[in-house]
């Protein structure tokens, strides 16, 4: 890389780094105008609902399979199934997204066997 | 600081090292794709790892090489990459309550990636104020880490891995829809959430199909939002059914 394109690069490293960092700086000085007890009163609420929505979002775009064919969305919903299944019976992080693998895997196993 | 704090923090870090495991199987096999891509790109190794340490934001990495090897002015290429990233800025005050008053918050924001914040956003309101520190240091470090190794596996030794494991790349990025599904499973808690999160899901995926997958996920979530407050603000008819 020439030296425009380190420029490029810090640029990019710097603003993102900035985008994630300084939020948070706002958002405490905010908190602490609240008082010793800053909580989630303190948050606007749009951006308590923003939350949770984003993860929603980003779930949407994941659940978009590589392969989209009859396979691939067979295994996608095989695998959301299978993950739903062990969290209800578990309420853990771990065990759901191994289900989900494992099940999303074997669709995908059986359709090359039988492909 | 004591022998206690000390022992409290490392099991922080490794109760956060060990629930960002599952983030590994998204991770991975798409910095791996990363490294090779950048590699076909005419990027050096150590290059690759330099973007990947400093940048470590994967859409925008993959767009920065792109138009970086297609001769795209850099000032546009700085200017696209950073649009892309600009859904960040929502992530980190979402977090703040949960934050305590250590002064390395701010640089750990580094690690806040979509899939840390999904999940950090979840666990830290559940963990003791003590231990959060610790707990989104491991987490972070193995996401960070799993990126840029695996950023320096796809530059060396990508074709042949594609090449030989081809299923394992197909199978392990479902851990992330599945690690996200376990964290938005406890929130469908009403009607009214249910029907935002519904749809910031659909919104997402739908974007994603056609396309466009950069804007994809603030329009999605914005979409959910104004479902969320249309179903607030919904007016009662007098006289009619159910009222």
């Amino acid at each position: 890389m020439n030296a425009g394109m380190w420029l490029a690069v810090m640029s990019v490293a710097l603003g993102t780094l900035a985008m994630r960092a300084l939020p948070l700086v706002w958002m405490r000085r905010r908190l602490r105008r609240f008082g010793d007890e800053p909580g989630l009163d303190a948050m606007p609420p749009w951006l308590g609902v923003l939350g949770p929505l984003m993860i929603a979002a980003l779930l949407g775009v994941s659940l978009a399979p590589q392969r989209q064919d009859l396979v691939g969305w067979l295994a996608t919903l095989v695998g959301v199934a299978a993950t739903l299944i062990v969290w209800r019976r578990t309420r853990a992080l771990g065990w759901p997204v191994v289900a989900g693998v494992i099940a999303f895997g074997l669709v995908v196993i059986v359709a090359r066997l039988w492909g | 600081m004591s022998s206690e704090s000390i022992r409290h923090n490392s099991s922080a870090w490794l109760t956060g090292l060990r629930e960002a495991i599952p983030l590994l199987g998204g991770y991975v096999p798409v910095a791996i794709s990363f490294g090779l891509v950048a590699t076909q790109a005419g990027f050096s190794t150590w290059e690759i790892v330099a973007i990947s340490t400093l940048i470590y934001a994967g859409a925008s990495q993959f767009l920065f090489v792109g138009m970086a090897a297609g001769g795209a002015p850099l000032w546009l290429t700085v200017a696209m990459t950073l649009l892309i990233n600009i859904r960040h800025v929502v992530y980190a005050p979402n977090l703040a309550p949960w934050l305590t008053g250590s002064r390395w918050w701010p640089w750990l924001m580094h690690g806040l990636t979509d899939q840390v914040f999904a999940l950090a956003h979840t666990r830290l309101p559940r963990i003791p104020a003590a231990q959060r520190l610790g707990w989104f240091t491991g987490a972070a470090v193995l996401a960070w880490s799993s990126w840029v190794g695996g950023s320096l596996l796809g530059a060396v030794a990508g074709e042949w891995l594609t090449h030989r494991w081809p299923l394992l790349g197909e199978v392990m990025p479902f851990a992330l829809p599945a690690l996200f599904l376990a964290l938005l499973a406890p929130r469908f808690t009403s009607f009214r959430w249910s029907l935002a999160l519904g749809v910031s899901m659909v919104a997402a995926l739908a974007l994603t199909l056609s396309g466009l997958t950069s804007v994809s996920i603030p329009l999605a979530a914005a979409c959910g939002a104004l479902c969320f407050y249309a179903v607030r603000h919904r007016p009662r008819i007098a006289g009619g059914i159910g009222s």
